[in-house]
């Protein structure tokens, strides 16, 4: 769901890291009155392991594809909405300096999308209500149940405001021509499959760590004793069959290419996307047949109007005189090139 | 000088994991501090440096290991981690040394001076601007040794300086910690280690003080080491 | 080489372009980072259609390529995660947009296409220009860059710890990856019965790391404040730099350079 530079309009980019800015201010301000000197290590070490965390695969079962995990429901579990959010912030700003997942201009948008919705939506009204409630009832088995309930819940309802402010501020960008109602029915379906999984891996993981360490969770009282007997694996069971229920056939198309962006726009033969989009990675472009039906999808879907053609005097006009520019400037670019390597050959001599 | 007076501690309502501890290492000596897995050995450094807190006394040059005086105190000592990963934490080992010297308050010219002494007194000035995370096993554990060196402590205490370590490069360590003339406290399975680098050790049998001697006496006592699981030095198992 | 081991040779790669010495990489960070924000934001903004208005943009990142010896094949490497979602997203446009909006003799290119291209030449010098400012810029230089620009303390912090236990992080799950892989012959991944005490495990033992890194840090004097490597003055050459390469952009921004240099020739 990382988003590109050239996806977003500058003014858009810096609505959002003024939104994402004003959060990470607050959240810093938070943890400065908290003063727990020593929650910046485990933050740290934390948000090292989940950036490590995201390569796993993990083998969905009954699907030969696997899933991943992304992070912020599990980062706000474990340390709290203030701290899970800025040790995403610095996941994300890696990802995007070293590995060009993302880009410098995008982060802010980025940082809202994936952090913002994990850390405090998943967190003040998921993770903390559930976890404080007496769902399921008393003791251990009940405790596990709700643990089990946030991740799921707050997995996916966190990754569906994510998808949909991607759609959102791809469209008020301006960038694509995909209308916002087809655009959005390609996102959000998708990103319901991605979310289940990775609620399902999340709530494992957090599981786990409630066996072991339960005093690591947030809003988790250690318990005493056993409580009432509820089988772990039935509780998974029936909230995963739930689940999966819900999700409908979904999760079966979950790729073994788990970045849902890029798989609703690319589609996944095997599940007929693209055909529906007339888009494969192989062949993009090609047939015309899947124009027209993409012509006619528009119209059937279209709710925003067309942009209006630029006239040859605006400056973004191109013309002839244009073109022969352009391959000027690109004449240019090589001869630098060229001189480049000319003046690193004499210095290696 | 470093004392232990009659010192217990126990992780929360467990079974006490050092019993009435005490002992006392003079300034210069060089302590081996010996014992089985789980004898205690690491909860006594912990004591030491004020990570954890027991009963009874420990006297750092006659400042008590307490709260109010574990700046001080921590000024003074010198911890090698046994994992470095652990103890580096910043990304080049330039930046990992100079941190102790600027956080106990010394100015930039001061702090890089200590650095490029210490650099030079382990000959590893060419480490000085890689990255942590890319030196060698053995690479690293220099690096470290060199990251407390920089604090110029009065006491250094090290956790396993040996472990993982090629013969060769456990060897370079062993010339470097015999060539420190600081108060050193070295705990270790590496008995071996143990009798190149110290003149005394102190042997702990679940969290109690069962020997404290000459090293040289104490290494060659094969029934008490194998009473205490543990085995004679390779040098003196032969025959 | 599973994922992980890709990502440390990715970050050691970086590691080791960052430490390379050319006039780029002696620029104070905070010049650089500002530039390559201004190139980025300059980059962006050209309007949809505004294919020939965009072009002369990638002289900046050609002429750093040459002056900073970066080979340009690592940062192409790269282009494998933003390429795909850029053109996915602007492969819709030569369906939906197909007014012409230029025609060369017989050839005749529409509006959905100049956009599509355009979009993807965005979506190359932003990344080239990123690329660029991390393959001259070692992290400890562009975080003391930060501070110097006000970012909050506790952020750049963590930035840096962060990144130091990335790579810790990466090379233990490598390794705990390829020894569960080895037991477990024809998985793909992780098998449902491991989920969580595969990440869980590790994730423990983290937190122990962690209280044992806060006492290496306590030991050491650490106290609030981190102390960064200087980066040195911010002097009169990185503030002329920085104007200089402000000032170029903006023209190469409003200015259609490409359309005057064009109508020497014809008309």
């Amino acid at each position: 769901m990382h988003m590109a530079d050239a996806l977003l309009a500058p003014a858009v980019a810096a609505t959002m890291y003024v939104a994402s800015g004003s959060a990470a201010g607050v959240s810093i301000h938070q943890l400065r009155k908290d003063d727990e000197p020593g929650k910046l290590p485990t933050m740290a070490v934390t948000a090292a392991l989940v950036f490590a965390g995201q390569m796993i695969n993990y083998t969905i079962p009954g699907t030969g594809s696997s899933g991943h995990m992304c992070g912020g429901m599990l980062l706000s579990a474990l340390l709290g909405p203030q701290a899970g959010f800025l040790s995403m912030i610095v996941i994300l700003a890696i990802q995007c300096l070293f590995f060009a997942d993302g880009g410098l201009l995008a982060l802010g948008a980025n940082v809202w999308n994936m952090a913002f919705y994990g850390c405090f939506v998943g967190y003040y009204l998921i993770w903390r209500p559930i976890m404080r409630s007496h769902l399921f009832g008393q003791g251990r088995g009940a405790q596990r149940g709700r643990i089990v309930l946030a991740s799921i819940l707050g997995c996916v309802i966190t990754l569906q405001l994510g998808a949909f402010s991607v759609v959102l501020e791809t469209s008020l960008s301006g960038i694509t021509d995909l209308p916002f109602g087809a655009f959005a029915a390609l996102m959000l379906p998708i990103h319901l499959a991605i979310g289940l999984v990775e609620g399902l891996i999340t709530s494992a993981v957090l599981l786990f760590v409630f066996e072991s360490r339960p005093e690591l969770l947030q809003c988790v009282d250690v318990p005493e004793g056993e409580g009432s007997k509820r089988s772990l694996k039935a509780v998974i069971a029936v909230l995963a069959v739930v689940a999966l229920v819900v999700g409908g056939g979904l999760s079966l198309l979950a790729s073994s290419n788990p970045d849902g962006l890029e798989w609703a726009l690319f589609g996944n033969s095997e599940a007929g996307y693209a055909e529906n989009m007339g888009l494969d990675e192989e062949d993009f472009g090609v047939a015309s047949t899947a124009a027209d039906k993409a012509g006619q999808i528009q119209e059937a879907t279209s709710f925003l109007p067309d942009y209006a053609l630029p006239d040859n005097d605006s400056p973004a006009g191109t013309s002839l005189s244009g073109v022969v520019g352009s391959v000027m400037v690109a004449g240019v670019a090589v001869l630098i090139c060229l001189a480049g390597g000319f003046f690193r050959k004499k210095r290696a001599k | 000088m470093i004392e232990f007076q009659n010192v217990s501690f126990a992780y929360d309502k467990g079974s006490p994991v050092i019993r009435d501890l005490s002992f006392r290492v003079e300034d210069g000596q060089s302590v081996g501090l010996i014992g089985a897995n789980g004898a205690g050995k690491s909860t006594v450094m912990k004591l030491l440096l004020g990570l954890l807190t027991g009963e009874g006394k420990i006297l750092v040059d006659g400042l008590e290991v307490r709260k109010e005086n574990l700046f001080q105190i921590r000024r003074k000592l010198g911890f090698v981690l046994q994992n470095s990963d652990n103890q580096m934490f910043m990304p080049t080992v330039y930046e990992d040394m100079i941190f102790a010297p600027l956080n106990y308050g010394l100015s930039r010219p001061e702090a890089e001076a200590r650095v490029d002494r210490a650099l030079g007194l382990l000959g590893l000035e060419e480490l000085k601007h890689r990255h942590n995370h890319k030196l060698s096993g053995g690479e690293k554990r220099m690096a470290a040794i060199a990251t407390i060196l920089a604090m110029e402590p009065e006491a250094i205490l090290m956790d396993e300086p040996t472990a993982a370590l090629d013969p060769y490069n456990r060897r370079i360590v062993i010339n470097i910690i015999r060539g420190l003339s600081q108060t050193k406290i070295i705990t270790s399975h590496d008995l071996d280690m143990i009798l190149d680098t110290c003149d005394r050790v102190i042997l702990l049998s679940h969290g109690e003080l069962v020997a404290d001697g000459p090293a040289d006496a104490i290494l060659r006592d094969k029934a008490l080491l194998e009473r205490n699981r543990m085995e004679l030095p390779l040098r003196f198992s032969g025959k | 080489m599973n994922k992980m081991e890709t990502a440390l040779h990715e970050l050691s790669q970086m590691d080791e372009l960052a430490a390379q010495s050319s006039p780029i990489h002696r620029l104070h960070p905070a010049a650089k980072l500002l530039t390559t924000i201004v190139y980025i934001v300059l980059t962006v903004s050209f309007p949809k259609y505004a294919l020939s208005g965009l072009i002369p943009m990638v002289l900046w990142p050609v002429l750093l390529f040459q002056i900073s010896a970066i080979p340009v094949r690592t940062c192409f490497y790269k282009l494998r995660i933003v390429l795909p979602l850029v053109m996915a997203v602007g492969l819709f446009n030569p369906f939906f947009d197909r007014a012409p909006l230029l025609s060369l003799g017989a050839l005749t290119v529409s509006g959905g296409v100049v956009s599509m291209v355009t979009l993807m030449l965005k979506g190359l010098f932003c990344l080239m220009a990123s690329f660029l400012l991390m393959a001259t810029t070692p992290i400890d230089s562009l975080c003391s860059a930060l501070r110097k620009l006000h970012m909050p303390g506790l952020i750049v912090t963590l930035l840096l710890l962060t990144y130091r236990y990335v790579g810790v992080m990466t090379e233990e799950l490598a390794i705990m990856t390829d020894a569960y892989l080895l037991r477990a012959p024809g998985q793909k991944g992780i098998h449902i019965s491991a989920w969580g005490s595969f990440l869980g495990q590790l994730l423990l033992r983290s937190m122990d790391r962690a209280q044992e890194l806060y006492g290496s840090m306590l030991l050491r004097g650490y106290h609030e404040h981190f102390h960064y490597a200087e980066a040195g003055p911010f002097r009169l050459r990185d503030g002329l730099y920085t104007l200089g390469c402000g000032l170029v952009f903006l023209l190469l921004r409003f200015v259609p350079v490409t359309r005057l240099l064009g109508s020497l020739f014809v008309r």
